[in-house]
C-alpha cells in the first residue's frame, strides 16, 4: 500500500469564470491511487483510498499567470442510506438533502491581512471507521481571483475505501 | 507556488526621450494586487511576494516574476513582429499599382506625383558611423508610412539588465531567456525569488530606448539607455493543514456518506 495519495485538480480558470462552472471541460482531476480509481481526468474522480493513507489534493492552475487554489473541501453526509456495514441507520434527517459537514473553517489569511489559501495543504489521513464500498462524495471548492463569482464548487469527486 | 507574477512595464517613451528620464515616464502594473501589491499602475509599483514555509521550517515556494515591457503610443506587443515589413512592402506595392495606373492615364500631373512622393515615406538608413538599427520606413501605430517625425512608432523598449539590492543580496535571480514566441522579439526577462528572507527590496531595470534623429542628411536610431526602479516586499507566512487548521489528522468524514 502506498503511504501517500495525491490527487491534483487541474482548472482551466479563465474557461471556469466565463462559463462560471467546472464542468464543460473546465476541471479535471487525477489521481495516482494505485487501487484503480475510477473516471480519472474527469470531475468525477473516484479515488481508491485505504485507511491510514495520506490523501493530499493540490491545484493546478493551466495558465500560470492566473490563480487558482483550494478554498474548501467538505464531506457530504447523506440523509439515511444504509450501507452494507451499517443497517439499522443512525437517526438522520429523512429529508434527502445533502448538507456538508461543517468544517473548521480554517482562516487563510496572510501575514499582511491579505487571504491567502496557498497557506493551506490539503491533506489528510483516511481514517479506520471509513465504511468500505460506499464512495464519500466531497464538494471541492475552488477560488479563482478575488470577487463575489471568485468561488465554484462541484460535489461529484468522492473517496472509496477497497 | 501560488502562480507566476507578470510585471507591465509601460512606458512613456516620447516624453522619457526628451527628458531624458525615465522618472515620470513608467507605469508598473503586475496580477498581484489580490495578494497585496500596492501602488499598481503608477510608478510605485510594490510587488508582493507570498512566500511560505513549511512546518519544519523549509521553505514551500519559490516565486517566479516575468517583466514585459510596453510602449504607450506603440504597434502593440502582440502582432507578430513581422508586421512592420508586411506593412512597407504592402505599401510598396500600392505606390508601384498607382505610379502604373498614372502612366496608363498618360496624364502625370506634378499633384499626383507629389502626392505619391509623400507616400513613399522617409527611410532612415544606417549611415557609415551610426548605430541605426534599420533601414525601414518609417511607419505610424496604425502601419501607415509616414513622414511626420512625430507621429512614427518607435521600436518596443528594450530591458538589457536588472540590478539592485534585490539582486545583490540574492533575493532574486534574474536572467533573459529566448522561446520561439513571435512575441517580444522571442526574448524576455524572468527571475525567480528566494522568499525565506522577508522584507522590502530595490532593484533597477536597465532600459534601451531608440531615438530617431537626424545626422548628415540622414535618419539614425541612436540607443538611449535609461534605468528605473522598483520594489519587492517579500513576506513568509506558514503553511497550515486546511482541515485541521494545524497540524496533519484524519480526514473530516461524514458518519454516513451521501448519496449518489
Amino acid at each position: 500500500m502506498k503511504p501517500r495519495i495525491s490527487i491534483v485538480v487541474m482548472v482551466d480558470a479563465v474557461g471556469a469564470l466565463s462559463d462560471r462552472t467546472l464542468h464543460n471541460g473546465n476541471l479535471s482531476m487525477v489521481d495516482d491511487s494505485s487501487a484503480g480509481s475510477k473516471h480519472q481526468g474527469t470531475p468525477d474522480l473516484i479515488t481508491m483510498v485505504s485507511p491510514g493513507q495520506v490523501v493530499q489534493w493540490t491545484p493546478i492552475h493551466v495558465d500560470v499567470q492566473t490563480p487558482v487554489e483550494i478554498q474548501a473541501i467538505e464531506f457530504l453526509a447523506g440523509a439515511a442510506a444504509p450501507s452494507p456495514a451499517d443497517q439499522t441507520g443512525p437517526p438522520y434527517p429523512a429529508e434527502p438533502s445533502i448538507v456538508p459537514v461543517p468544517g473548521p473553517g480554517v482562516d487563510a489569511i496572510g501575514s499582511n491581512g491579505r487571504e491567502n489559501h496557498d497557506l493551506l495543504v490539503w491533506e489528510g489521513v483516511v481514517p479506520y471507521d471509513m465504511t468500505p464500498g460506499v464512495p464519500y462524495r466531497y464538494r471541492l471548492s475552488l477560488r479563482l481571483h478575488e470577487g463575489p463569482n471568485s468561488v465554484l464548487h462541484i460535489d461529484s469527486p468522492a473517496l472509496l475505501r477497497v | 507556488m501560488a502562480q507566476q507574477h507578470g510585471i507591465i512595464v509601460l512606458f512613456d517613451v516620447e516624453n522619457a526621450l526628451q527628458t531624458r528620464s525615465l522618472e515620470g515616464n513608467t507605469y508598473w502594473f503586475d496580477n498581484m494586487k489580490l495578494f497585496g501589491s500596492a501602488g499598481v499602475g503608477t510608478e510605485q509599483l510594490v510587488t508582493i511576494v507570498p512566500g511560505t514555509h513549511f512546518l519544519d521550517g523549509s521553505q514551500a515556494t519559490e516565486q517566479v516574476l516575468n517583466w514585459l515591457p510596453a510602449a504607450l503610443g506603440s504597434i502593440p506587443p502582440t502582432v507578430p513582429r513581422n508586421y512592420l515589413a508586411e506593412q512597407e512592402r504592402a505599401d510598396d506595392r500600392r505606390t508601384l499599382e498607382e505610379l502604373a495606373s498614372l502612366s496608363d492615364e498618360g496624364g502625370m500631373s506634378e499633384a499626383s506625383l507629389k502626392r505619391l512622393q509623400k507616400q513613399v515615406g522617409k527611410h532612415p538608413r544606417k549611415s557609415g558611423s551610426g548605430r541605426g538599427l534599420t533601414d525601414a520606413k518609417l511607419l505610424d501605430v496604425t502601419g501607415k508610412t509616414t513622414s511626420d517625425p512625430g507621429a512614427y512608432n518607435y521600436p518596443a523598449p528594450v530591458i538589457t539588465d536588472i540590478t539592485g539590492p534585490a539582486v545583490t543580496e540574492k533575493i532574486m535571480y534574474p536572467a533573459q531567456y529566448g522561446s520561439p514566441d513571435m512575441i517580444y522579439d522571442g526574448w524576455y526577462w524572468a527571475a525567480t525569488v528566494d522568499t525565506s528572507r522577508p522584507g522590502v527590496y530595490r532593484y533597477t531595470m536597465h532600459i534601451q530606448l531608440h531615438e530617431l534623429i537626424e545626422r548628415n542628411d540622414e535618419l539614425v536610431w541612436e540607443s538611449v539607455d535609461l534605468t528605473c526602479e522598483s520594489s519587492l516586499k517579500i513576506i513568509n507566512d506558514p503553511k497550515r493543514n486546511g482541515f485541521t487548521g494545524a497540524g496533519l489528522g484524519a480526514l473530516p468524514l461524514p458518519p454516513v456518506p451521501a448519496a449518489g
